[in-house]
This record gives structure tokens, sequence and C-alpha cells, in this order.
């Protein structure tokens, strides 16, 4: 191939040097966000008189996130950011805090490679690194993203789906005449642990991600990510590491009016410690095949997709594979409950806002995850074990105020566990809203209503001796935002989840082996009623108070029948 | 080929190549967690008599519906010996080679057989017999079968209820007879002690292969459950220069101690490289050219202690070998 020229491209990222160069660009400007958040919680035991758990407990904060972005040339940037935390009640240094929220520089250098140390935003592909949405809380009504995008945005968590690391990345770009529109090159290392000086070994993600664009139709991709220990870096001898290998590949053309989209990826990962002194830790060897079929006509708003996917059962991807909710983790509202205080079970409106529920790094283990929420995607796109048809049609235009999608999942295990017999897994989902404003009012009022329907089946026949799957639950979300006057709003949101059947959940030891089975007879149900209203002082500002009663019933605990009656107060700017 | 077809042809045959389904399973059996347990095939015993002196061994079979823990145990009913076997499988097939899990040793005698198996009540007995004992392993210090080796230098504290004796009433570890230490010294914290020169078995060294990693030292002792005060200190005196002798002061004494442990007979092997130097119970450098050399032994002491203040204090002792390759498997 012959190359007629070859141009180092800058212009395609952020940092637009032309651009800045021609305008005068403040040298210090400050960013960031403040929030005053204030609980009132009523617990109620249902079973029985508790007569131990304080049933009424108030909490809250008062937070700034201060940044200060500087300039000091058109080709640097220096951010740095810091959290001052007062919890309510903290009065004169009591329960203040003060953290280094955000730091980082970065920059173009030489005008052609864009870098970034410190704090970094990342994501490739969802097989290699991927901040998968945590699951039942995520896509609600506004009511209820209220509280799950303050813990979304206290652990970092972005609509990118990025994850939060501290390390270095630097990108660049080729740019052809010919054959060939454009090569682009990203790599990226983080450190995920730091050693001990004893037994743990430092620990470093790294990534590489080469891109080819042959053409606006056609763009491949090769994806490198490895996670590994440092050896020396402490006295242990054994090493981790985890390489994943993926290529991508995105194809459209449009016929017409209906524009074709063909999108895959497919790779390989490895996981294994080396120089382990007891050769008792496996290898983990897996292999995974993803490829999606989209098609969208441009007038009509009418799309579909159809995807095929394979992840077989050994395949580990710690980057994709990690959830944001830690099921291990404790909460800070009714930790536990009833005359044994016993632990609380954890609910969905505590995924909505319990932080120390929630991480931000990186597992090297597949993490515990609760199937009666999900059963069938615990891990996202990258769950292990699965393989599954997907297909999706949908309607959204926006001379319309009706948007609707439907989602069919059907699929098995690529291996058994405890038996050569798969499980089979079924999901169906619908997603509806109206968006009335625009057409209701000459101001443009906000005026939507949002439903959703999700039902997930998870099924395996028995034996004579061995009982058989059958674990089936269902989410109804519902929510409305009404502007009864200009910034005033008034909404409501409603989330009922109901789970019954049986399940034998694999339990895993430290080295990932499935050991043993758990019997679980799941039959409960959890209920969120909420109104409030909000005030949005622009788009960057509002305040809104809502009241919640919660009521959850697990047939495994009798403690595990009761109310919750909260009330939330929540200030919001972002500047 | 048509370029529309070719990658959706590639992706399509790139995932179907990867959509195999697999005939494993990860985990353990499900059928045997809830799959029906019976018995297939009964328990048999190869050589229901079985002459251990001669080397003979038995054969164990059985065979149950499922993989499950089961486990196998010989009683000896005259001695009360057992040798245990736990395994998870759903076949037994086992060889005993007249070995004991809980000592005392087998002696001549009628056995039980029982196969037990975890949560399930299904039990199966049989009997056999051990018509004789096992040879004696290694180079066999004493077992006490013929009372003191008259070479031994033994040195007993004046103190009361001194015992120091070789004792015959059903309780040794192997054999019938077995050494019995006690007493009470109110002064010192030696009780008693037992110095056996290489001399009492007409040698200049023990004959003992000069690989410390080799060699391992083995005594069967006794704690009795009433008194948890008496400390055993097993020393080696090597002769380092080989002038036949050991020199205090010049050349390595190793030693170790037997202190606690359960209640009983229990078996202690030691491997010979891995004692060290003791002063007071505490580790500290060796006297001599600091080499493991138990080709180069020339007197084994066993010393018994307690504290002065603790009162009466007692253990005994057995089947005293060195064994090579391997501790001593009673």
């Amino acid at each position: 191939m012959k190359i007629n020229h070859i141009a180092l491209v800058v212009s395609i990222f952020l940092f637009e040097t032309a651009a800045m160069a021609q305008q005068e660009v403040r040298k210090i400007t400050f960013t960031g966000a403040a929030r005053a958040q204030f609980y009132g919680d009523h617990y109620q035991s249902q079973n029985e008189e508790d007569t131990v758990t304080v049933p009424k407990l108030n909490s809250g904060n008062t937070l700034v996130d201060l940044g200060i972005n500087m300039r000091p040339n058109p080709q640097m940037e220096i951010q740095g950011m810091v959290r001052v935390r007062n919890d309510y009640g903290g009065f004169w240094g009591a329960g203040v805090s003060f953290d280094v929220r955000q730091l980082y520089v970065k920059g173009v250098a030489g005008g052609i490679v864009r870098y970034q140390l410190g704090d970094i935003n990342y994501k490739l592909t969802p097989y290699t690194l991927w901040n998968s949405s945590q699951e039942l809380v995520s896509g609600t009504p506004f009511l209820f993203q209220q509280q799950t995008d303050v813990v979304n945005y206290d652990h970092f968590y972005n609509n990118d789906n990025s994850w939060r690391q501290q390390g270095a990345s630097a990108e660049m770009a080729f740019e052809f005449g010919k054959w060939i529109k454009e090569i682009e090159i990203k790599t990226v290392a983080t450190r995920l642990r730091t050693t001990d000086f004893s037994e743990t070994n430092d620990r470093i993600f790294s990534g590489l991600n080469l891109g080819l664009v042959q053409s606006e139709h056609l763009r491949v991709g090769f994806n490198y990510v490895n996670v590994f220990d440092i050896y020396g870096t402490s006295r242990s001898s054994a090493t981790f590491h985890h390489p994943v290998m993926t290529v991508t590949m995105n194809y459209n053309r449009k016929m017409g009016s209906w524009l074709h989209t063909l999108e895959g990826e497919a790779g390989r990962s490895n996981w294994y410690y080396k120089q382990q002194q007891e050769d008792s830790i496996p290898d983990w060897q897996g292999k995974f095949a993803d490829a999606k079929y989209k098609i969208k006509h441009s007038d009509k708003g009418i799309y579909g997709s159809v995807q095929v996917k394979y992840v077989s059962s050994d395949f580990r991807s710690i980057g994709a594979q990690t959830k944001r909710v830690n099921y291990t983790g404790s909460m800070s509202a009714f930790q536990r409950i009833g005359n044994a205080q016993i632990l609380r079970p954890i609910t969905m409106i505590d995924l909505m806002r319990e932080s120390g529920l929630y991480t931000t790094q990186l597992q090297t283990n597949l993490m515990a995850f609760a199937p009666q929420y999900d059963n069938i995607t615990p891990y996202g796109e990258a769950t292990p074990n699965r393989q599954a048809a997907i297909i999706k049609i949908g309607y959204e235009n926006k001379k319309s105020p009706l948007s609707v999608s439907a989602t069919y999942y059907r699929g098995q295990e690529v291996r058994g566990e405890g038996t050569t017999t798969l499980r089979g897994f079924e999901r169906y989902e619908v997603d509806a809203s109206f968006n009335a404003g625009r057409f209701i009012s000459a101001d443009d009022k906000d005026a939507s209503v949002q439903i959703r329907v999700r039902n997930d089946r998870t099924y395996r026949p028995g034996t004579e001796s061995v009982p058989g799957i059958n674990l089936s639950s269902r989410i109804l979300t519902a929510g409305m935002d009404f502007e009864f006057k200009k910034q005033w709003h008034l909404v409501g949101a409603f989330q009922l989840l109901t789970y019954k059947g049986f399940e034998l959940k694999s339990i895993r030891d430290f080295n990932q082996e499935i050991y043993n089975f758990s019997e679980l007879n799941l039959e409960g149900s959890e209920q969120l009623a909420s109104a409030g209203m909000k005030y949005s002082f622009s788009d960057r500002a509002f305040l809104s108070v809502q009241y919640y009663k919660f009521f959850n019933h697990k047939n495994e605990m009798e403690e595990a029948l009761f109310t919750n009656k909260q009330w939330m107060l929540l200030y919001q700017i972002n500047f | 080929m048509s370029k529309k077809l070719f990658f959706p042809l590639a992706a399509a045959i790139l995932f179907l190549n990867g959509c195999k389904p697999e005939d494993t399973f990860d985990g353990p059996n499900l059928e045997d967690i809830y799959g029906p347990f019976f018995v297939t095939e009964l328990l048999t015993i190869s050589d229901e008599s079985v002459d251990l002196a001669a080397g003979e061994s038995t054969r164990l079979n059985a065979r149950f519906s499922k993989n499950l823990n089961w486990k196998l145990e010989i009683i000896g009913l005259s001695s009360g010996a057992r040798h245990v076997h736990e395994e998870f499988s759903s076949v037994m097939d086992y060889n005993w080679n007249g070995s004991t899990s809980i000592l005392p040793m087998f002696r001549q005698e009628s056995c039980e057989v029982m196969l037990t198996f975890e949560n399930q009540l299904d039990t199966l007995r049989d009997t056999l017999t051990v018509q004789s004992i096992r040879p004696l392993q290694g180079f066999v210090l004493s077992d006490f079968e013929s009372g003191v080796n008259p070479g031994w230098d033994p040195f007993i504290q004046s103190g009361a209820n001194m015992s120091f004796i070789v004792r015959n009433n059903g309780q040794a570890a192997q054999g019938n007879n077995y050494y019995d230490m006690g007493g009470t010294v109110a002064w010192d914290w030696l009780i008693g002690l037992l110095d056996i020169p290489a001399s009492a078995y007409n040698v200049e060294h023990f004959p003992l292969s000069n690989n410390p990693s080799d060699v391992y030292f083995n005594t069967m002792i006794y704690k009795p459950a009433a008194y948890d005060n008496g400390l055993t200190l097993i020393q080696f005196r090597e002769d380092d220069n080989g002038d036949g002798n050991y020199t205090s002061g010049q050349e390595d004494l190793w030693a170790f101690e037997i202190r606690g442990g359960a209640d009983g007979w229990s078996t202690i092997s030691k491997r010979y490289s891995d004692i060290v130097t003791l002063v007071n119970g505490s580790e500290t450098a060796p006297i001599g050219n600091g080499l493991h050399e138990p080709d180069k032994i020339v007197k084994v002491s066993i010393l018994f202690l307690a504290n002065p203040t603790s009162g009466y204090s007692q253990a005994y002792l057995d089947y005293i070998t060195f064994t090579t390759g391997g501790p001593l498997q009673p």
C-alpha cells in the first residue's frame, strides 16, 4: 500500500489546540459541585415487636467539591479538586473531612501525543475494560435516579461506563491518504494495588487499543489488556497475570433510509498465577465472541438489533466483570435489625443510597451477586458461561412524544454447573416513555411518564434426584415528572420487584473453583413508592424533597419483613 | 465474494466456531449431593487373616451408588488400635498393610472392620485377624520388650514416687512393654534421664546415613491426662572430630523438646536436619562444626524434666527408633 502522506492528528481529540490558540483561554477556572443531602428514616418491623433496633435515624451531609483548573499554556491542563464534607451533626471540626477527589495533568506533547497523568476515567470495550451499570437501580425514573446519581458521582461512575483509575494514558493517531483513513493508538497503565512490603505485590493494569479506521463504513480494532503483579515488590514469589486480547469490528452501510450496522468483538483471556509454590491455583483460559446486527430507519425512528454471543465458562476479564455493587459491603442505615440484631439483607433502596455497598477498585475474582436481582447478566456483557441471542426492537422519533423498546433475551450456559444439563435463561423487557411536554405546552414544560417491565427466568430441568431450577423475577417500574409551574416539578415513582423459585447458587473458593452449591428457596418482594417535588434553579442546580415508602418481604428471614419510610432532601449544584 | 457478504459471514464463522457445547461441568457432581445412596457391592476383604510380620497386606473393596465421603476403620478388639482411612469416591479399593492411625499399634488380635458414610445411616461391618505384628522399622534403640538395654546409662533423681521402670500392663504402644518415667523432684527440673550410647549396640557411631535430611528420630510417647507439666528433652551428641567420643563444649549437641500435646500415645518423628542446638530451651548457635552428621552420633540422651514447683510428672516411652527415608509409619 502506498501512503501518500501521513498526518499526525491531534484535532480528533478533545484537546482542540488549534481552536484554543485562536481563542482567549482562561488560565485558571474553578469547577466543582456542591451538595446537601438529608435523610430521615423510619424502620418498622412487620413480623415481631422489635424492641432492640432504634427505629428512627437521621443522617446526611453537606459537601463541596472545589476544583481548580489551570492552563499554563494551550497544550497543558492541570486539574485539582478537593472535597470538604461535613456530616450532619458535625460542628467545629467534628465529622468534617477533607479529601483530594481529583488530581491530574493532561496535555499534548510535541503536538503529537495526548497524555494524561494522575486520575483517569478510562474504558475500552465491554469485554476488556467496562464499568457496567449496577442492577435494578439503573435507568430508573428521575425520582429514584437522583439518589443513584449521588452514589455514582461519589464513586466516579460515569455514563460512559469508564472506570476511575490512577495512572497514565497516552493517545495518538496517524492519518493516511489512501486505503486506510486513520490509525489510532491508545495506551493506559494504572496501579490497582500497592505493595504491603510483605506478601502483596504491586498490581498493574495496562491496556493497548489499536483502532484502524478504513473508511466511514469500516472500523476494526485490536485490544490488549493485562493485569499483572510486579515480581519483587513484595516477598511473595507468586505473581498474578491476567491478559485479555480481543479484536473488534464495526461495519455500517446506509441503504436508502435504513442504516445497517454490523459490529462484533471476539477474544481470549488467561488468568493465572506464576511461580506459585503450590500448584493448586488453576489457570483459567477462556474465549468469547459477540456479534450484533443493527438496523435503523433515519426518518421513521424504527430500529432493531439481533445479537448473538458466546462467553465461555472460563472467560475472565476483571476490567469488565468487576461489579459496582459489593454485596459483602456494609450499610450505614439499619445495618442490623430484629431482636437478634441480625444483618439486614440488602434491598433495592440500599442499592440507591448506600455508599458502602459500592467499590471503585477492580476485583481479581468474580464478585458475589444477588440472583433475585439479576441472574442472567450479573457481570454485564462479559458475564461468563453464557451463550445467547438477543433481539431488540424499538421506536424513537423526535417528532413523537412516545418512545418504546422491547428486548428479548434467550440463552443458556456454555458449561453446566454440577451437571452437564445447562441452565436456560430468558428475559423480556419493555421500556416505554411518553414525553408530552412540548406537545401540551408552548414553553416546553416537562411532562413525562416512564414505564418499564422486565421478566427474568432461569430454568434447568431436574432429574429424579436432583431438583430442577426455576427462578423467576419480575420488575415493574413506573415514574412521572410533571412541571406544574415553571421550574416546579411534581415527581413520583414506583418500583416493584417480585421473585420466586429455586436456584442452586454456586459457591467458589479463592481460586474461583466451584466447590459447593447453596440452595436458594427464594420468595419475596420489594416495593418502593415515592413522591416528591423538585425546584430547578437552572439546568445545573435543583432542590428536591421526596418521601419514600419501602416494603420488603423475604421468605427466608422473618426479620426481613419490614417497612422503611424515608424523607430525603437533596440540594445539588454543579458549577 | 461480495463485499456485502464477507463481514457477516466472517462474523458468523467466528461465532459458530466458539459455540460448541461442553460435555464437562464445573463444581461437584449434583448427583453426588442429591442422588440416592445405596451399596452396589458389599464390603469384601481379600485376606481375612493377615500375617503382617511376613509383609502381607489385605485389600478391602466396596462400591456405592455415588461419590461421597466414606470412612474405613479397622479397630483392634484387644489393643484398641485404630486404622482410619477417609476418602471421597464411589469406590473403595484400599490396601491395608497393618499400619496404625491411632496408637497403640495392632497386636495379634481380631479386628473389627467398619465402613461408614457421611450423612448416611448405613454401616458395613466385617472382621479380620492380625496373625502377627508388623516388623520393626529402622535402627531400633529399644521397644522395651526385653527390658532396658544393659548398655544404657540411666540417671534417676532421688525424688518422691520415682518410677523409671519397664511396665507390662497392657498399655504399651507397641508390643507388650513400655518405659514409665515419673516422679517428683522439688529441687531440680531434671527428674531422670536415659543416656543411650552407641556402644550399647557394639558400634562406635550409630549406623545411620550421613544425609541428615534422610534420617528421622522417632519415638512413641504417652502423656497422661492428669499431668501436663512434663517435658521430654532428646539430645544427640556427635563425634565431630572422629576421636570416638563427644567433647562437651567443642562438638555438636543437637536437641529438641517434647511438651504438651494430646493425651495418650502419640508418635513423635523429627527429621535430623531440622534439629537445632538448645540452651535452656532456646535455639542457639551450634557448638561444634555446625553440620548435622547423623553417622557421627555417639550418644542419644532422653531427659525427663518438669518444673520443680509443679509437682508430680509422668510420661511413657516406647518404640524408639531411627528410620531412613521417612518418619516411622506405625
